[in-house]
């Protein structure tokens, strides 16, 4: 018989220090916000309210407020509609080529703002180069009719079309298919049982979903300053953008109220999808299942035609437009055979230190913040599905908020935060560094949800088994979660990346000549009258995050469900 | 190979208890079932045996050694205890044959004698031909003997075994069954078996424990369980038959007692002089035509060899074995004998509540 060897104390040292990564993970991701809470009571001058009050009377906070409720609240009812139509003859009906839709729908949402904003004005107004091939274009001096709240609401609707459109179908597929069976056995048809069961039954998704599209549009900074600034109408993202930029550091406690502002209307807009979810189902008992498999008949293929046409009106022409823009040889010269030329893109991708920098940037920032969220996150998940504490469970209730909240209060709260670092003299303000602070902070959920997913999907008898066969905590973790996990965590690292790359709302605010972002350089370029460069650009970015997306449609069968967002 | 000792263990989970006050000593080498309905706190025993969970009270010895209790907690990874898990928790990114060296790779056995041990293992088991495949290309009892295999690769002190059978069909179930003994004869491990299935437990086992409700109600051989079981309970559970209720007539014949058991005087063995209940088995049952209790057939069944027949008597439910198919509705008579009584006043209501949670 072997001489038992007990372990004791020592090596059990892993288990005790994993959950001191909940801290810096804490401060990172909800010091900033907390921050910001504070100074909008005053934090420095002792407790007061008078910020509160100077900004919140002010004429022009009255308007931008009022700008962004209409602006967000229109887009919501247009992604509603377009959402909701897409999503229930998806889900419900026997159209072809649902998987090749449904990618196509989504690429609007993965395509930043400033790029859809930009891409659109290039297909409309007297300077399109798409009309001007088709002999449409306006007389010169005509206004660009996108530069209107109209034009926002249209981009902002389309723009985040998909979330309500993810969210009603993941709605649909939990009605039961014997609800639907039963309306019909009580004799309802098709039309009918949509009206009367299967609307009804969806409702909660379907508010969830445009509460969820309305604090998107709400944050939404890129489509609001292209269009908006144009045109004079202020919003209060493009209201604190503007000052902040205008007048330096100095307006700090100014702004800071206003993203309070915001940041408050948005989480009243979560609050209530939260609440709508929660009572979500009637409680919906029995098995789900495809609810409806209405057959179209001959209708089909009016109705695919109809869709695909509108996904090549809202993708498709833009893209083109950007496309054709990017190939002149300046703005304004038609696009013939002869006058098409890559000299734009050679320009930004090879000559411009600028661009080519913004290039290095994000690449950078992006590769930074997916590689770091990754090796913390997957601990973290970890430790949050097998080791779940009360601060745990406080950090994965609020971890959302960063990511929620719009990107300008992110922004005005990192400044805060990081303009003086406690006990030193330093600043992170005009670095890079609080760009990836930020980044770290904003995208937190993008990789965690996906590896806290696959974590929980895992049975914990794997783990173990490895244990009772004598592997430690951090063999266990290499050699059985890491693995396991391994696909789900790609796709959030892509994600991450996908989403960091591209980002302008935060980096709107923290860039500063050097530190200069993919975004950022789209928006300069395009404010400068350099149309055809930051077309040129900004097509290189659709085509390489086209190419990504793809990188992680074809792994799709290796991940768990719900890491995808734009599967479900 | 180590003895397992269970001294006033306890478990709560947040507050219910789980487990009230286990005392067991299993000696080494022993094959020991835990047997019970769902619920009854078996896999709780088995988890806290492994290390997956920390006992609220009392303790765990293992070869000897406190593992858990009385201030000392021993991880799962240095127990050395081996455990087959009721979804055979294979690693689904490693191969059999990956599956099976593991736990030698964690132990940093060199590799020469790794392979030879690996290769043992698993001819022992015979998947010497599937060492390659992955876990998903496996049928459902090859993997039930991949996570055996991983099992006693490394020569566990004891082996836990939580419903390893549970996944499988019928047929594989019996064979499985084979492997298990042939398993515990070659290695002399000490096992630990937990089932819901009395038939495996009485077949693999050379102790049961029966538990319900918590508790460990009787810890026995299996002929000993069927014979002479301590209370409603174990005699309802384990083995065919009907428990019904006696009454004393003081009287006594050499060692056994003179009951008085649905209106006639029978012979019983008992351990106590006033036992309050008899375990009637399908054996203690003879039918016989001039007998004097009559009986109501309801249901007749075929085994294959003999016919199984409840009887109606009195409002109780009996169950008898016959050479002859017996009419439904048509009237017998049997006759009791060799009938075993124990005292359990209640018992059959807490019977039934713990069946009902089963």
């Amino acid at each position: 018989m072997k001489t038992p060897a007990f372990a004791k104390g020592g090596s059990r040292s892993l288990d005790r220090l994993l959950p001191l990564i909940l801290l810096p993970v804490a401060l990172i991701a909800l010091g900033p916000v907390v921050r910001l809470l504070l100074e909008g009571i005053g934090f420095g001058d002792g407790l007061t309210s008078a910020h509160l009050a100077t900004v919140l009377s002010r004429p022009s906070t009255g308007t931008a407020l009022l700008h962004s409720l209409i602006t967000a609240g229109g887009g919501t009812v247009l992604s509603v509609l377009i959402g909701a139509s897409f999503a229930f003859l998806v889900a419900l009906t026997d159209i072809r080529g649902k998987g090749a839709l449904v990618f196509c729908l989504m690429v609007p949402m993965m395509i930043p703002p400033q790029i859809t904003a930009l891409a659109w004005m290039q297909m409309a107004g007297p300077s399109s180069t798409l009309l001007k091939v088709l002999g449409l274009a306006p007389p010169l001096g005509s206004p660009q009719p996108l530069h209107s709240p109209g034009g926002i609401i249209l981009l902002l609707g389309i723009q985040h079309a998909s979330l309500v459109f993810l969210t009603l179908r993941a709605g649909l597929r939990m009605i039961p298919a014997d609800l639907v069976e039963a309306a019909r056995m009580s004799g309802a048809g098709s039309l009918r049982v949509w009206a009367q069961t299967v609307l009804p039954l969806s409702m909660p998704s379907l508010i969830a979903g445009g509460a969820m599209a309305f604090v998107t549009a709400l944050g939404n900074f890129g489509i609001l300053a292209m269009l908006g600034i144009p045109a004079g109408y202020a919003t209060l993202p493009t209201l604190i953008y503007q000052r902040l930029v205008g007048m330096g550091p100095s307006v700090l406690p100014e702004v800071a109220v206003l993203s309070l502002l915001i940041g408050a209307v948005a989480i009243l807009g979560i609050l209530v999808s939260r609440y709508v979810l929660s009572r979500k189902g009637f409680g919906l008992v029995g098995l789900s299942g495809n609810p409806l498999a209405l057959s179209l008949g001959r209708g089909r293929g009016a109705v695919e035609i109809l869709l695909w046409g509108f996904i090549f009106v809202i993708l498709g022409l833009p893209l083109f437009a950007l496309l054709a823009t990017s190939l002149i040889p300046a703005y304004g010269v038609p696009l013939t055979f002869a006058s098409a030329t890559f000299d734009a893109w050679k320009e930004v991708l090879f000559i411009q230190p600028g661009t080519r920098r913004a290039y290095g940037n994000s690449l950078m920032l992006a590769t930074s913040a997916a590689a770091i969220l990754l090796v913390i996150s997957l601990p973290l998940a970890w430790l949050m599905e097998r080791r779940a504490n009360r601060l745990s469970r406080l950090l994965d209730a609020l971890i959302d908020l960063p990511y929620a909240l719009p990107g300008v209060v992110l922004s005005i709260a990192c400044i805060l935060t990081f303009l003086n670092l406690p006990f030193t003299d330093m600043t992170l303000y005009g670095t890079i560094w609080i760009i990836l602070l930020a980044y770290l902070a904003r995208f937190f959920v993008v990789m965690l949800r996906p590896i806290q997913a696959s974590i929980a999907q895992l049975d914990p008898a794997m783990e173990e088994a490895a244990a009772s066969v004598g592997a430690r905590l951090s063999r266990r973790l290499r050699d059985i979660v890491l693995p396991l996990a391994a696909p789900s965590a790609a796709a959030g690292a892509i994600l991450v990346f996908l989403t960091a790359v591209n980002e302008l709302t935060v980096s709107a605010l923290l860039w500063s000549s050097g530190t200069e972002t993919l975004g950022v350089v789209i928006y300069n370029l395009e404010d400068s009258g350099e149309t055809v460069m930051a077309s040129a650009l900004a097509m290189s970015i659709v085509l390489l995050i086209v190419m990504l997306m793809g990188l992680v449609q074809a792994g799709a069968k290796r991940f768990p469900k719900g890491v995808i967002p734009w599967q479900s | 190979m180590a003895e397992l000792s269970f001294s006033n263990l306890s478990k709560q989970f947040d507050g219910v208890a789980a487990l009230d006050s286990i005392n067991a000593q299993i000696t080494s080498g022993e094959f020991v079932a835990l047997l019970g309905p769902s619920g009854c706190g078996k896999t709780t025993l088995l988890r806290l045996t492994a290390g997956f969970e920390h006992p609220s009270a009392g303790e765990i010895q293992i070869g000897g050694h406190t593992v858990a209790g009385a201030g000392q907690f021993v991880p799962p990874e240095d127990r050395g205890v081996g455990i087959v898990f009721q979804s055979y928790a294979l690693w689904p990114h490693k191969s059999v044959y990956a599956n099976v060296a593991y736990p030698l790779e964690v132990r940093r056995v060199p590799r020469a004698e790794r392979q030879a041990r690996v290769a043992e293992a698993l001819s022992l088991t015979g998947l010497s031909d599937l060492a390659q495949r992955m876990p998903s290309q496996l049928s459902g009892g090859q993997r039930q003997r991949v996570a055996l295999a991983r099992c006693l690769v490394f020569d566990p002190r004891a082996v836990l075994l939580d419903e390893p059978l549970a996944n499988l069909d019928l047929a594989l179930r019996a064979s499985m069954q084979e492997v298990f003994s042939m398993f515990h004869r070659r290695t002399g491990a000490t096992m630990l078996y937990v089932t819901h299935d009395q038939g495996e437990a009485l077949a693999l086992a050379d102790r049961v424990a029966v538990m319900a409700a918590g508790r460990i109600r009787q810890f026995a051989a299996p002929e000993v369980l069927y014979r002479e079981p301590v209370d409603c309970f174990v005699a309802g559970f384990v083995g065919d038959g009907a428990v019904v209720s006696a009454r004393c007539t003081g009287q006594t014949d050499g060692a056994r007692l003179v009951l008085n058991v649905l209106g006639q005087e029978v012979l019983s063995r008992s351990a106590t002089p006033e036992p309050s209940h008899v375990s009637i088995r399908p054996e203690s049952i003879a039918i016989s035509e001039d007998a004097p209790l009559r009986a109501r057939v309801t249901g007749c069944t075929y085994l294959g060899g003999q016919f199984r027949l409840t009887l109606d008597t009195a409002g109780e439910t009996l169950v008898a074995f016959a050479r002859q198919r017996a009419r439904i509705g048509e009237t017998v008579g049997i006759r009791l004998q060799d009938l075993w009584a124990f005292r359990d006043p209640g018992g059959v209501i807490t019977m039934q509540r713990a069946l009902a949670h089963a």
